[in-house]
């Protein structure tokens, strides 16, 4: 009896010190993100807007560390986490390539946001612009939230233009009008026989068919469809545009020099190459501007764009704390804004992107900008698409842009070389 | 246990020891494979590509191996408490549930790549199963357990990373090596639990045999037994006969000699000297009258001893007692009424009656049940005994009936007896001033 007592007091005190050195311990939120920027631009200090974040939260939450580990390149990015993953050490909270989170949600390595969205009541998902928000969803489950976002607009190379007496075309310009310029600026200058001035550098067949309104891949990225009607429209214009150059390659080169008039330019780009220094160092013989890409017959001047996604940890054993600090970094308008003077990208939040301080933020820190007006960037944002982020569409893009390719410069029958291009790529997928 | 031991079980043991140790072995293996493989997987970058061809995220490389192990070992205790007696039938229901749940455990940290662990837990279960009518319910519960295995391959098969896919990070013709030893793991514990089942099978034939065996034994100790019995009934009647000739030469015999002798002599003398006879009548009376009071004595010693020394009322409701106590007959007495005064000879008949009556529905009748039921009429004491027994077509007098019949009638007393539900016994005394009258006379 005495020692059975004995026995229960010991385990009472175990317990309790259990209990003690439970409940304060000093709690630890890992974060994975790379080094450099999302948008594949020149990035002073990456970590600036995380940092601000990292100081606000642990302000609000004391006894609360957050940590992450730097220095790793956005190449080695995508391994870094797959073997931390597998070694079952992931960070709490990580940044989720895009063509990994498909696979990431489908595995059950991220946690399924949608609880703590709807059960938080500081929470409010319709701020985010739709498409940046969809994103981060998998199968009609939330799993990461949008940091921030870019769009694809299109380069117009405003020296040129003026010199051939063409205005800059409207943000409603059609492949037409974008044919008809290109036709125009393209000619041999110097007469050597060869051309030497050029409408596009850069322009995919890609972006075309974003702007056509083409559904290539199903959602699950199972399967490709290439023998849509706008797809052969899309080909058709590429040829045509293709055929403007008369087959002559069009070289980056040329478009430094500022002998072609249009190209296809991220929102990063143009932010990262617009202020000085860069504007000197590159783009400096003529100027420049940005507008939408022109719209397709069954499409409209829609941009693509690229979202940079946060997702929490399924194993994390802070649900709550990492939720929070999610909200820090993807919700906190403050830390939202920051993304104009800290980063390349935009925010999120269409209200913060919408905002007058925001105007005056890009404004000051994008000098030369000022026609740039964030209420037409946000126009375009609401109106963007994003590209399919299935693991392997990368892979089946490069395979559909290789095939496509040889199927432009033979001249072959356009529905037949879709149609097996068709074949190759659902093999591929189906694989 | 109290079990022998015999070799046989020995060899049951022992090979149950080597499937437990073979399939310890087996997981060992399998988990460090799978471990050395995922960190190696880590090691040579490839963590990616890894990760694009699982359905989960596979628990890290040692804890994975940590989980199979401690699992295994929490079913092999499981398996060990089950087959530990000592315990009640739910305890031990619940212990094998809980070792199935282990068992599928075990599985699913081992990501499905070896299944033999199932049919250690179906050993466990054949072990502990006996008689005729629970092979059903064993064919039932393996027939569960082999869809369970499957039902858990088909819903975790998207929940774990399949075994070839750690075999796929080799090159092929060491994956093709990898394959045929898991298939080969596999097989030979399906041999070893094919040989434990043949030799359990066996083990249990061998014990039935025993046990019939056993039974024939004890089945011919019985019918000795039974012989013996009759026999020492036999001796006592016997004995029990002499003790009567021995009473009767005794005191009847003595008596009666002496008075003959007496009387001899009386004829002798009775003309010469009839005072002389007188006085030797004199003695031939005493001798007489002490002969009475000795058969009175002997008459006595034959009396129930209950009799002897309680009132009729208790004595008849003690031997019902007994009787049913020693019998297991339910024997229920109604009794509606007693004579005020018997003489000891009607206490004597009435006594014997519910005897011989309650043995007879018991030997002849086979009876459950029986109502003795005594009651008074004006002029006559009656008792029926009436049993649920199978009475009999044609009644054939035995020695009871006619002894009873035969006590009666000493009395004035009838015997009625019938059988149509069971069997049904119904004896009158008469009673009142001239019978009681009457006795009295026979008896002065």
């Amino acid at each position: 009896m005495k020692r059975g007592f004995a026995i229960y007091l010991a385990f009472l005190l175990f317990l309790t010190c259990f209990l003690g050195w439970y409940l304060t311990r000093p709690k630890v939120l890992t974060i994975g993100l790379f080094a450099g920027s999302n948008w594949n631009v020149p990035e002073g200090d990456s970590y600036a807007l995380l940092e601000e974040a990292i100081k606000r939260f642990e302000a609000e939450h004391p006894g609360v560390t957050v940590k992450y580990v730097s220095g790793i390149r956005k190449e080695d990015y995508s391994e870094w986490l797959a073997e931390r993953l597998l070694k079952g050490e992931e960070p709490d909270i990580f940044v989720v390539p895009g063509e990994d989170f498909n696979l990431y949600a489908s595995i059950g390595a991220l946690q399924p946001l949608d609880r703590s969205m709807n059960g938080d009541g500081a929470f409010d998902p319709s701020v985010y612009y739709p498409g940046a928000l969809d994103y981060g969803r998998y199968q009609g489950v939330s799993y990461a939230l949008p940091l921030g976002a870019v769009t694809t607009l299109m380069f117009v190379n405003k020296t040129l233009l003026a010199q051939e007496g063409i205005p800059i075309p409207d943000n409603n310009w059609t492949w037409q009008d974008f044919l008809r310029i290109c036709k125009a600026v393209t000619k041999d200058t110097d007469g050597d026989g060869r051309l030497d001035q050029f409408g596009v550098y850069d322009y995919t067949w890609r972006k075309a068919a974003l702007t056509n309104d083409v559904q290539i891949f199903a959602e699950d990225g199972k399967s490709a469809d290439f023998t849509d009607s706008r797809m052969e429209e899309v080909m058709r214009f590429m040829l045509e545009l293709h055929a403007v150059s008369g087959g002559q390659e069009v070289t980056a080169k040329d478009f430094d020099m500022g002998r072609v008039a249009f190209r296809p330019f991220t929102f990063a780009e143009y932010r990262t190459y617009k202020p000085y220094p860069w504007r000197i160092k590159k783009y400096s013989t003529f100027e420049w501007d940005c507008i939408k890409l022109p719209a397709g017959p069954s499409g409209s001047n829609s941009s693509i764009m690229q979202v940079m996604l946060v997702g929490i940890s399924a194993r994390s054993s802070e649900p709550r704390l990492a939720w929070e600090f999610l909200k820090t970094v993807c919700y906190d308008p403050a830390i939202q804004e920051m993304m104009l003077t800290k980063s390349q990208g935009l925010p999120v939040r269409r209200d913060v992107v919408e905002s007058a301080r925001a105007q005056a933020l890009f404004t000051a820190t994008t000098p030369g900008s000022e026609a740039m007006n964030l209420k037409t960037v946000s126009e375009v944002i609401a109106d963007s698409r994003t590209e399919p982020k299935f693991p392997r569409y990368k892979e089946a893009m490069n395979l559909a842009d290789n095939r496509i390719f040889h199927a432009v410069q033979e001249n072959t029958s356009l529905s037949n070389a879709l149609s097996q291009v068709q074949k190759e790529i659902n093999i591929y997928l189906q694989r | 246990m109290t079990e022998a031991y015999t070799p046989e079980k020995r060899r049951l043991e022992w090979l149950y020891g080597l499937l437990g140790l073979y399939n310890g072995l087996v997981v060992l293996l399998m988990a460090g494979f799978m471990s050395l493989t995922q960190e190696k997987i880590i090691k040579t970058m490839s963590a990616h590509a890894f990760l694009t061809t699982l359905p989960i995220v596979p628990m890290p490389a040692f804890r994975g191996f940590l989980a199979s192990i401690g699992a295994y070992a929490l079913m092999l205790f499981l398996g060990k408490l089950y087959r530990h007696g000592g315990l009640t039938g739910g305890q031990r229901h619940l212990v094998f549930a809980a070792e199935i749940g282990v068992c599928m455990l075990l599985m699913r940290s081992l990501n499905l790549a070896y299944d033999g662990v199932v049919l250690l837990a179906v050993a466990d279960l054949m072990h502990r199963y006996q008689g005729e009518n629970q092979s059903w319910l064993l064919l039932g519960a393996m027939v569960g357990l082999y869809f369970m295995a499957n039902y858990n391959l088909a819903i975790f098969q998207r929940h774990v990373a399949p075994f070839d896919v750690y075999a796929a990070y080799y090159r092929p013709e060491v994956q093709s090596v990898l394959l045929a030893i898991q298939n080969g793991l596999i097989s030979l514990n399906i041999v070893l639990f094919v040989l434990y089942l043949v030799l359990l099978v066996q083990n249990k034939h061998h014990e039935k045999e025993r046990i019939a065996s056993l039974n024939k034994q004890l089945e011919e100790a019985n019918v000795r037994l039974r012989a013996y019995a009759i026999e020492a009934e036999r001796t006592a009647e016997t004995r029990e006969r002499n003790r009567l000739a021995r009473e009767i030469h005794d005191t009847l015999g003595h008596t009666l000699t002496g008075i003959v002798a007496g009387l001899d002599a009386c004829l002798v003398l009775v003309d010469a000297a009839p005072a002389a006879v007188k006085k030797q009548m004199e003695k031939i009376r005493a001798t007489a009258q002490h002969g009475i009071v000795d058969v009175r004595r002997s008459v006595k010693k034959l009396r129930p001893d209950d009799l002897e020394k309680m009132p009729l009322q208790q004595a008849v409701k003690k031997v019902i007692a007994e009787f049913g106590a020693s019998s297991g007959v339910d024997i229920h007495l109604v009794e509606l009424g007693w004579p005020e005064k018997l003489r000891e000879d009607e206490e004597e008949v009435i006594y014997r009656i519910v005897q011989e009556g309650i043995t007879n529905a018991r030997r002849h009748g086979k009876a459950t049940k029986v109502t003795v039921t005594c009651g008074l009429e004006p002029g006559r004491f009656y008792i029926i005994i009436a049993d649920n027994g199978q009475g009999c077509k044609d009644l054939q007098q035995g020695f009871g009936l006619r002894h009873m019949e035969e006590r009666l009638a000493l009395l004035h007393g009838r015997l009625r007896y019938w059988s149509d539900k069971g069997f049904t016994l119904e004896a009158t005394i008469p009673m009142g001033k001239n019978v009681m009258d009457n006795n009295g006379e026979a008896e002065g």
